[in-house]
């Protein structure tokens, strides 16, 4: 799909998602970050990237509701899980509805996850999860909430 | 046009019903015959409405359109003198009859875009009827539309309990019984010609 | 042939005219309802132009009524009392009211008309709530990421609120934010101040408004907000108090102990507050105030990880474990919890284990 293509195929959907994925709409930065490609061309590419690695979204998605649950077992302080990944959870007041129109609203709720032997985190939202699994959406390049699905599979598997 | 208004009046009601020979102001007659009541309220507004307008745009046509030969502009001065009547009847029942504008008001500004209406104002200006044969006609018009707005109403009411195919339901099986009462009073037609 | 074109636009335009005359007089003299009362609850008396529907009337007159499908008759949602002047029950109200509703002179406030003078009922709560506009006054850094703001309401205003409610601030755009958001923040300073209310807003990353809070509002900003909201406030008991709170849910609590200095209080109070270090800390020097203030106040600050050069002599750990020596008589205890969902249900699950009685936990949760 060319870039061209994209702009003349978008539809009323389309183009209301990608007004609500801008900065300052959900949130502070928006959900594409300095990415250039369109939203579901980024969707294709990490699909894509996550087949080469033998895993899906959902199984992602699993995970990391699997380690926010365990910090929320813990009153969101911060809790070491099987003596690898350090796990805490801040929540704030309010909450973030998901730019794909649906439903639903999702608490402002960030989990970090840090490995501890390789001393990488990454944080993420409950809106986060949600994008992953329904969507597979990891948000754009450089976004604040961009996880790389190869990452992902490395530090948190 | 040479007919007894008297005559007219009742062929507008049964045999060239405005709703079931010409399918005219079918919005309103599908959206609101869900209820007996409301029916009988929009039905009421719609004869007064038909009666007085009809008699309002003979006089226009009669007095304005044709001395000045601007019958071309008919449609837009039809539909303005509607639209102005409507208006200017809401306001004045809410005033002094707010009892009556409670029942009957509320649903004025549905009619202004009732084509019944309309229709009516252009069937006697083409029929060529006379002042009284077109206040004959509105009325008998008016009643004729709230006969079949009562009848659809009270059928829809019995099918509530009954078990109507999804694809049908609603505005579906209201068209196709509309349409099967439509072919009962086609039958009768032929008793007087009115055009 | 140009003259007949003219002759004829100006013949038409003259029908039309004519009517449109007829229409204006028609309104002016018909639809002039003149100025009518509303009385509200008895106790405040609005003079409004009359003819309009009496939901729109009041949120004229900066009364909003709970209204989802924005006064069409669909939601039933803006339901009040309206004791006279409301004229009969329409058919567009019925299908939205009980039995019970239509005996008690419940209508839909968006399909009465203002047209005589009118006397409502509508719960004090609503009444209360207004748009407020204000002016910046003050800006203290409590923390690295807390600040508490004041902001002085302007043109003569004054706010009715109950020590523990929330307003909702609308934040301008700013940098390639090009909306406003509205976003709701403890009151934290005491009703008795009704010319200007003290927010404690603590900054979230990537939060639209805090971010507007931290980075751009300055002292003379002039800046609005709606309130007040919420069902978290002081109740008026002599049980003893237990407050538990946690991050920027210290804002509510400072209010209610304002408010009991201001009226005095014999009440027996303890006050946790769980943050994660040291730095986390604000407001101690405030807080420990009240133990002077007060006969039986304790303030108890709890450190979840305080770090090494925090020195920390104080309580670590969750909050939980300490209630025990806090609670004399679990029957006759209220506890206000103000903070995360998290820390929220964690403490109440503890109260209720120690006795306290469910329907005695009042709280406000970040969401």
């Amino acid at each position: 799909m060319t870039v061209l293509g994209d702009i003349m195929k978008k539809t009323p959907n389309e183009k209301k998602i990608l007004a609500k994925m801008q900065p300052g709409i959900i949130t502070y930065g928006g959900f594409l970050g300095t990415d250039k490609r369109s939203y579901l061309q980024i969707i294709a590419d990490d699909e894509k990237a996550l087949e080469a690695l033998g895993k899906t979204a959902e199984e992602i998605a699993d995970r990391l509701e699997f380690f926010q649950q365990k910090s929320f077992d813990s009153f969101e302080a911060s809790t070491v899980v099987d003596d690898t990944w350090e796990v805490e959870t801040e929540v704030v007041r309010g909450y973030l509805p998901c730019p794909f129109l649906h439903q639903g609203m999702y608490r402002k709720s960030y989990t970090t996850v840090k490995n501890l032997k390789s001393k990488k985190s990454f944080t993420f939202s409950a809106l986060n999860i949600h994008l992953i699994r329904v969507h597979h959406f990891f948000e754009g390049k450089n976004s604040h909430f961009r996880m790389e699905p190869a990452d992902l599979l490395k530090e948190l598997f | 046009m040479d007919i007894s208004a008297f005559v007219l009046f009742w062929a507008a009601i049964f045999t060239s019903n405005i709703l079931l020979t010409n399918f005219l102001g079918m919005c309103s007659y599908l959206s609101v015959s869900r209820e007996i009541e409301s029916s009988a309220g929009l039905g009421v507004a719609v004869i007064f409405v038909l009666t007085v307008t009809s008699a309002l745009n003979w006089l226009v046509y009669n007095y304005i359109l044709l001395p000045f030969d601007i019958v071309y502009l008919q449609y837009i001065v039809f539909i303005i003198v509607i639209a102005a009547f409507v208006q200017f009847l809401e306001l004045l029942i809410e005033r002094y009859a707010p009892a009556l504008y409670y029942t009957l008001g509320i649903f004025l500004p549905l009619i202004t875009v009732n084509c019944a209406i309309f229709g009516v104002s252009l069937f006697m200006i083409i029929r060529n009827y006379n002042f009284l044969q077109s206040i004959a006609f509105g009325a008998g018009s008016g009643i004729g539309w709230l006969l079949a707005i009562m009848m659809l109403a009270g059928i829809r009411r019995k099918l509530k309990e009954k078990m109507v195919p999804q694809g049908l339901q609603g505005a579906g099986i209201s068209l196709i019984i509309t349409g099967i009462m439509a072919m009962g009073f086609v039958g009768f037609s032929g008793i007087v010609q009115i055009q | 042939m140009i003259t007949r074109i003219l002759t004829d636009v100006a013949l038409m335009s003259a029908i039309g005219g004519i009517l449109a005359l007829i229409m204006v007089i028609a309104q002016r003299w018909l639809s002039n309802y003149g100025e009518v009362s509303i009385n509200i609850n008895g106790k405040r008396e609005l003079k409004v132009t009359g003819g309009n529907t009496l939901l729109s009337t009041l949120s004229d007159q900066q009364i909003f009524i709970p209204s989802a499908c924005g006064g069409r008759g669909s939601c039933g949602a803006c339901k009040c009392k309206v004791e006279s002047g409301g004229g009969p029950l329409l058919p567009t109200e019925r299908p939205l009211l009980t039995k019970e509703e239509m005996a008690s002179n419940v209508r839909l406030a968006c399909q009465v008309k203002v047209k005589s003078d009118i006397h409502i009922h509508i719960p004090e709560s609503i009444f209360n709530i207004r748009r407020f506009n204000s002016v910046v006054e003050e800006i203290i850094d409590y923390t690295y990421d807390i600040k508490g703001i004041t902001f002085k309401l302007i043109e003569g205003q004054s706010i009715d609120f109950k020590a523990g409610q929330y307003v909702q601030l609308e934040s301008q755009p700013y940098e390639k934010i090009k909306d406003k958001v509205i976003r709701a923040y403890s009151i934290s300073s005491k009703p008795e101040l009704k010319d200007r209310i003290q927010l404690i807003i603590r900054q979230v990353p990537d939060g639209i408004c805090t971010t507007w809070v931290h980075k751009h509002v300055k002292v003379g900003d002039k800046v609005n907000f709606t309130g007040p909201y919420g069902d978290f406030y002081l109740r008026d008991t002599e049980a003893d108090i237990l407050f538990v709170a946690g991050g920027s849910g210290k804002a509510p609590i400072k209010s209610i102990l304002e408010h009991l200095k201001e009226v005095g209080t014999e009440r027996r109070m303890t006050y946790f507050f769980g943050a994660r270090t040291r730095k986390d800390l604000y407001l101690s020097e405030e807080m420990q105030a009240f133990e002077k203030v007060f006969t039986q106040f304790e303030y108890v600050p709890v450190l979840s990880h305080p770090e090494t050069e925090d020195n920390w002599t104080g309580k670590t750990g969750f909050v939980m474990p300490y209630f025990k020596d806090a609670i004399r008589d679990p029957k006759n205890t209220e506890a206000y919890l103000c903070g995360s969902p998290g820390m929220i249900s964690a403490v109440t699950k503890s109260l209720k284990e120690y006795g306290i009685y469910e329907d005695k936990i009042y709280y406000d949760s970040f969401g």
